[in-house]
């Protein structure tokens, strides 16, 4: 294939797969989000940024060029600064604020809803396991990052006015650094993928590298939508403990999963349910970890489902 | 190991059914069910499973919607407060006896069909039902019942496990079963015609493996074949220890197939369920580990399955106390293997059809 054929077919998937055409994404854009909502992704996308110096600093240490190395390690300067409190991780924790939240517990990354906890390691395990180019490739959705956040900015100072304008130079330092970033990475994954095997290893790397994306925002949604006890299930008290009982399957629960299914009433979201077992549990470190997983499991069994 | 509890009661309300899969796992000698028990009988059976901590129903047969007093018991069930779960061909039953019957306490059902398409569904049948069963299915949607989708899989319908997923999430159920044929009772007698090869089984196998991967709200289900695997099944969660399974005439046994042990089960007709579950001796013939021989006696993996079927190690070695054939350390296993690499074929048949109708 031709560079300019390449190219286009990289941009092609773009164009086809970037989460910008999320349900999710097109609900922030359209302006109607709740400021739950809006909270919740930006806590949980917050693992997303942890996530990208780390996975910057794998692609570096893949490569024994120093012209390279040179330049990719400008990337992990931009998100954590040159200094404390500067750059951009910095910046997403001022977002943080600026919607409500509690900077140091979006920090401490205790209540991070586990699709998106899969999706953020999927891609650091995927440039771990790859070559150079495969990850550089999968960088390219840089591509496409430059345009959403314009967007974005625009989308959150006409909808979403309560959110402080201060929050939202993580947006624009993007608008600048997307761009730049993506050109180096776009020219390096032009250069060297010359033959038809390694552009194909690279286009598949950028399709990996959408659908996570696009799980991540899946695994934020799952944190908002409202649960219910499945038809037909039914809580009763056994002689061995609390139990639901539903068409083919009985599950035991012990006095923690009962609380947790007491809290689910068609109108709570995973991350309402949470949210109602911290204020009773200040302490400790992993109830939300505790709660999410177990609704996840009573998800599977087919114990609770989607309110709507 | 946990005491005995008869978690699920199994009510086979009659061996009756207007159909003739030649893989039934209903006993072959069906005068031991004729004398069939009335609704006021299984009532008094409820209330009892209850007390002994039964939370499940499951009515099945036979088809059970052949009987005429079925809302009469579906209603005893749930006033026992037991979660009442129909298993059922889809026929005779109407959409309007389907209504009564969820008026009456219904909780779910699971309806089977024999493969992805009319003929042949029909042809294994034995009757033309196919139609039917996918309006039976719709009626069963209709009144926001749970659906499960069961097929028996074998040479004939493994090919179309593919279409069975597409069928299953088309009619809006919430689990589909493949059950690979158990080779008791009627199936056994059909071996020859039903033993698929072990790469029609793979390839099924891949074939789930991608559904599963994008089949989110429906919950897939595939039922290994034991005669191709290693290690035997842990037949109905061991012996009399989750699962109560009542005859049409009243005897109560550890599962569908032990009325043709040679053991002594006693009748809901004589005694109580707790006496019938507790004391018969056929009841405790297997149950726990003592009954164990080697290799099961010192095996690791005993408290995982129990040790196999029990009825299995009969038909096939003539003593029900033998290790599972199916089991890969069996003394008896390569006589099993022997046989399933003689009778697997991808495609033939010459099939006794199931009677009793």
């Amino acid at each position: 294939m031709t560079r300019e054929a390449f190219e286009a077919r990289l941009r092609g998937i773009l164009a086809e797969r970037y989460h910008d055409r999320h349900p999710f994404n097109l609900r922030m854009h359209a302006g109607s989000l709740e400021p739950e909502e809006i909270r919740c992704w930006v806590r949980n996308r917050y693992y997303y940024q942890t996530r990208i110096p780390i996975k910057d600093g794998i692609i570096l240490a893949k490569s024994e060029d120093p012209a390279f190395r040179r330049q990719w390690i400008r990337r992990i300067r931009d998100h954590d600064g040159e200094a404390d409190r500067e750059g951009g991780l910095e910046l997403w924790l001022r977002l943080a604020e600026a919607v409500g939240l509690d900077a140091s517990e979006v920090a401490s990354l205790r209540d991070v809803l586990p699709g998106v906890r899969r999706a953020c390691d999927a891609y650091v395990r995927f440039v771990t396991s790859r070559d150079l180019l495969e990850s550089v490739a999968s960088s390219l959705t840089e591509l496409a990052a430059g345009g959403l956040m314009a967007e974005r900015i625009a989308c959150f100072e006409r909808h979403y006015p309560w959110v402080k304008t201060d929050g939202l130079r993580y947006f624009e330092s993007r608008t600048r650094q997307a761009p730049r970033d993506a050109a180096e990475g776009l020219l390096y994954v032009l250069d060297h993928a010359v033959g038809d095997e390694e552009q194909e290893r690279c286009a598949a790397a950028l399709t990996r590298k959408c659908e996570i994306l696009w799980q991540l925002l899946d695994g934020v949604e799952w944190g908002g939508r409202p649960l219910r006890l499945a038809a037909g299930a039914r809580l009763r008290d056994d002689a061995e403990g609390p139990l639901v009982v539903l068409a083919e399957r009985a599950v035991q629960l012990n006095e923690t999963g009962r609380t947790i299914l007491a809290l689910v009433d068609g109108e709570r979201s995973p991350c309402a349910v949470a949210a109602a077992l911290r204020a009773r549990h200040p302490e400790p470190p992993e109830v939300e970890r505790e709660t999410y997983a177990f609704l996840e499991e009573m998800e599977r069994l087919g114990v609770v489902e989607a309110a709507r | 190991m946990s005491a005995p509890r008869p978690w699920n009661l199994v009510a086979e309300l009659t061996w009756r059914c207007p159909l003739r899969c030649p893989y039934c796992s209903n006993p072959t000698r069906f005068d031991l069910g004729k004398d069939e028990l009335d609704a006021a009988a299984w009532a008094r059976a409820f209330s009892e499973a209850r007390a002994l901590g039964a939370v499940h129903l499951g009515l099945t047969g036979g088809e059970p919607t052949l009987r005429r007093d079925l809302a009469e018991i579906v209603r005893a069930g749930a006033e026992a407060d037991l979660h009442v779960h129909l298993v059922t061909a889809g026929v005779p039953l109407s959409a309007d006896g389907l209504a009564e019957l969820a008026r009456a306490g219904l909780g779910s059902v699971q309806l089977s069909v024999q493969d992805a398409e009319a003929a042949a569904s029909d042809r294994i049948a034995g009757a033309p039902v196919f139609a039917k069963k996918l309006a039976f299915a719709a009626a069963v949607r209709e009144l926001g019942l749970p659906l499960t989708l069961n097929v028996v899989l074998h040479r004939h319908n493994l090919a179309r496990v593919g279409a069975l997923v597409a069928l299953a999430r088309e009619l809006g159920a919430r689990r589909l079963e493949l059950a690979n044929v158990q080779y008791h009772g009627w199936a056994l007698r059909n071996r020859a015609s039903l033993l698929p090869t072990r790469e029609q089984l793979r390839e099924a196998a891949a074939v789930l493996e991608r559904e599963r991967a994008r089949a989110p709200g429906l919950e897939l289900v595939f039922v290994l074949a034991d005669y191709f695997a290693e290690r035997p099944k842990p037949c109905m969660g061991g012996w009399g220890r989750k699962t109560a399974v009542v005859s049409p005439d009243g005897h109560v046994l550890p599962c569908h197939g032990a009325a043709e042990l040679p053991l002594e089960f006693w009748s809901l007709r004589e005694r109580s369920l707790r006496a019938c579950w507790e004391d018969a001796p056929g009841m405790n013939a297997y149950r726990g580990e003592s009954w164990m021989r080697e290799p099961c006696r010192s095996c690791p993996e005993r408290a995982r399955d129990f040790g196999g079927c029990r009825c299995q190690a009969f038909a096939l070695v003539g003593d029900a106390a033998a290790t599972d054939p199916a089991c890969s350390l069996a003394p008896r296993h390569a006589e099993l293997a022997a046989a399933r690499d003689a009778e697997s074929a991808p495609a033939g048949d010459a099939f006794e059809w199931r009677s009793f109708r």
